[in-house]
């Protein structure tokens, strides 16, 4: 589905991520762990074409999208669930989500946004409400919705936990659950590695904008040392 | 009834201030650019509509022109003079939109003299006397003119998938760029509906006064941007509504203040006044 081939980016004069080679097949959930700065959201902003890219490929499907701008991404099959959720604050749940279906054709935002609502009845129920007034967890619904929106194949989610509530996480990774039935192909970034060990089938850990360790979930839990070194057992920190 | 008098007039100022400073408004709130150049787009639109008029004998024609060719003149000034500097500090395209204004007023000089313009066979502007109210019939027309036009825009943003494609730029142009909006595109369709309603402003004007000159995108040019500030920057709510409120306190203002200050002094003196008690305008995000 993904592959990244010798992919060197950054911002500016600083390179966050140097040469990194990643395969992410279809289907199921591929998790990108690390510390802070290991390079983890340059890496998922350089595929959806908000980081510039100095050398190496992104290719899905085959397709190459290096050189392609944000705006044709969308239309390869690849949606973003970004750091921080970026919502669209003034507007309202239903119209965040028009946003996210602008790029396919206007019949299709009914059925699309009533699929969302199944998913999350939360965001139903706040339909006409402005998207900033909502809490952390309805945002990171709204914002897992919007990218829905788009149909996508290809879907990257960067902190899905982060600064949620206990009670929310367990929502929003029900939900991820539930989407990795239908085959969607994931990639997770995620701080939270009790987690990232229940739903993800393949771990890259990278380190410094590196990849440093990769395989399956299976053989990430069955390495002590390597929990120990680059996972640990951090829980994400939640929000009152 | 004198009241009722004052503030229709003060709505039909306000109307054209609203035209004006909608389009202002527009393009900061997508560029962060104070589009001076703006108020020389209002000028344009009221020398093509008495141009055209005089040379053809259709008022409509002229209209349409100046809406076509100054919303056409708004999209070339992003396309030569921001588009190529956007990534330069925002004094730059306000030093760049300061002179491009300053050269249009001398272009308009130059090429229709300095005196100015007027229609050969002025439109019929007569004064309409109903149950004491004195309205002309420009003034009337401009009324139900900005009042469609402003209506279509606001229901454009809030009712059409553009309409919210639109906001959503202007809150997020990279988020938005993920969804497939082409930002671009949605820059070039704001400088084109921004400055057509500057050019039906300055046909308004042209109807009102029934005069054209080089300079007359002078007063415009700094009123719209304390307009646009009054509202709260890039919100066109406030715009609207801080458009007519200074319509109205102007017509009220150089009646019972007139003696003490002018008109252009009253509205600056509303503006300072609001500014101290909402620093960020009526409607501004904090």
């Amino acid at each position: 589905m993904l592959r990244l081939e010798n992919l060197t980016c950054g911002y500016g004069q600083m390179r966050a991520v140097h040469g990194l080679d990643l395969e992410v097949p279809a289907g199921g959930v591929t998790a990108l762990v690390g510390a802070n700065g290991a390079g983890k959201t340059s890496t998922i902003m350089a595929v959806a074409g908000h980081v510039a890219i100095r050398s190496g490929r992104v290719l899905v499907d085959g397709q190459d999208l290096t050189r392609r701008p944000a705006t044709a991404r969308v239309g390869a099959g690849v949606a973003i669930v970004p750091e921080g959720r970026r919502l669209f604050p003034d507007l309202t749940v239903e119209e965040n989500l028009i946003v996210g279906g602008y790029a396919l054709p206007a019949a299709r935002t009914p059925p699309n946004r009533e699929r969302a609502f199944a998913l999350f009845p939360r965001l139903a129920e706040r339909r006409r409400q402005r998207a900033g007034s909502l809490s952390g967890g309805e945002q990171q619904m709204l914002a897992i919705g919007r990218a829905l929106m788009t149909e996508p194949r290809f879907l990257m989610i960067d902190e899905l936990s982060l600064g949620l509530m206990p009670k929310m996480v367990d929502l929003c990774y029900e939900a991820l659950a539930s989407l990795k039935t239908t085959g969607l192909t994931v990639l997770l970034v995620e701080q939270n590695t009790a987690r990232v060990l229940a739903v993800a089938d393949r771990i890259c850990v990278l380190e410094s904008g590196r990849a440093v360790w990769r395989g399956t979930a299976a053989e990430a839990r069955a390495d002590p040392r390597l929990i120990e070194s680059y996972l640990g057992e951090r829980e994400a920190p939640a929000l009152p | 009834m004198l009241y009722l008098n004052l503030f229709l007039q003060g709505l039909a100022q306000g109307s054209i201030y609203a035209l004006i400073a909608v389009g202002l408004t527009l393009v900061y709130g997508l560029l962060r650019i104070l589009h001076v150049a703006h108020a020389g787009l209002f000028a344009l639109g009221a020398y093509i509509s008495v141009t055209v008029t005089n040379a053809t004998g259709s008022f409509p024609l002229a209209v349409l022109a100046a809406v076509a060719i100054t919303g056409l003149a708004g999209m070339a000034i992003y396309r030569l003079l921001y588009e190529p500097i956007l990534d330069r500090p925002p004094f730059v395209a306000l030093i760049a939109s300061i002179g491009l204004f300053i050269a249009m007023e001398e272009a308009f000089r130059l090429a229709f003299g300095p005196y100015g313009l007027s229609y050969a066979v002025p439109p019929n502007m007569e004064t309409i006397t109903f149950g004491g109210l004195f309205l002309s019939r420009a003034q009337i027309l401009l009324m139900v003119v900005a009042a469609l036009l402003l209506g279509g825009l606001g229901l454009l943003t809030e009712r059409t998938r553009t309409g919210v494609a639109w906001r959503a730029t202007v809150t997020d142009p990279p988020m938005a760029q993920s969804f497939g909006i082409d930002i671009v595109r949605v820059r070039y369709l704001s400088f084109f509906i921004g400055s057509a309603l500057a050019a039906v402003a300055g046909v308004m004007i042209s109807l009102i006064n029934n005069l054209v000159e080089p300079t007359m995108g002078s007063v415009p040019s700094y009123k719209a941007l304390a307009i646009i500030v009054l509202g709260g920057l890039g919100s066109v709510k406030g715009t609207l509504v801080a458009a007519l409120a200074l319509g109205v306190i102007e017509a009220f203002g150089t009646i019972y203040l007139g003696n003490l200050l002018d008109r252009d002094a009253i509205a600056f003196a509303f503006l300072i006044l609001v500014l101290m008690l909402r620093p960020h305008g009526l409607f501004g995000a904090r």
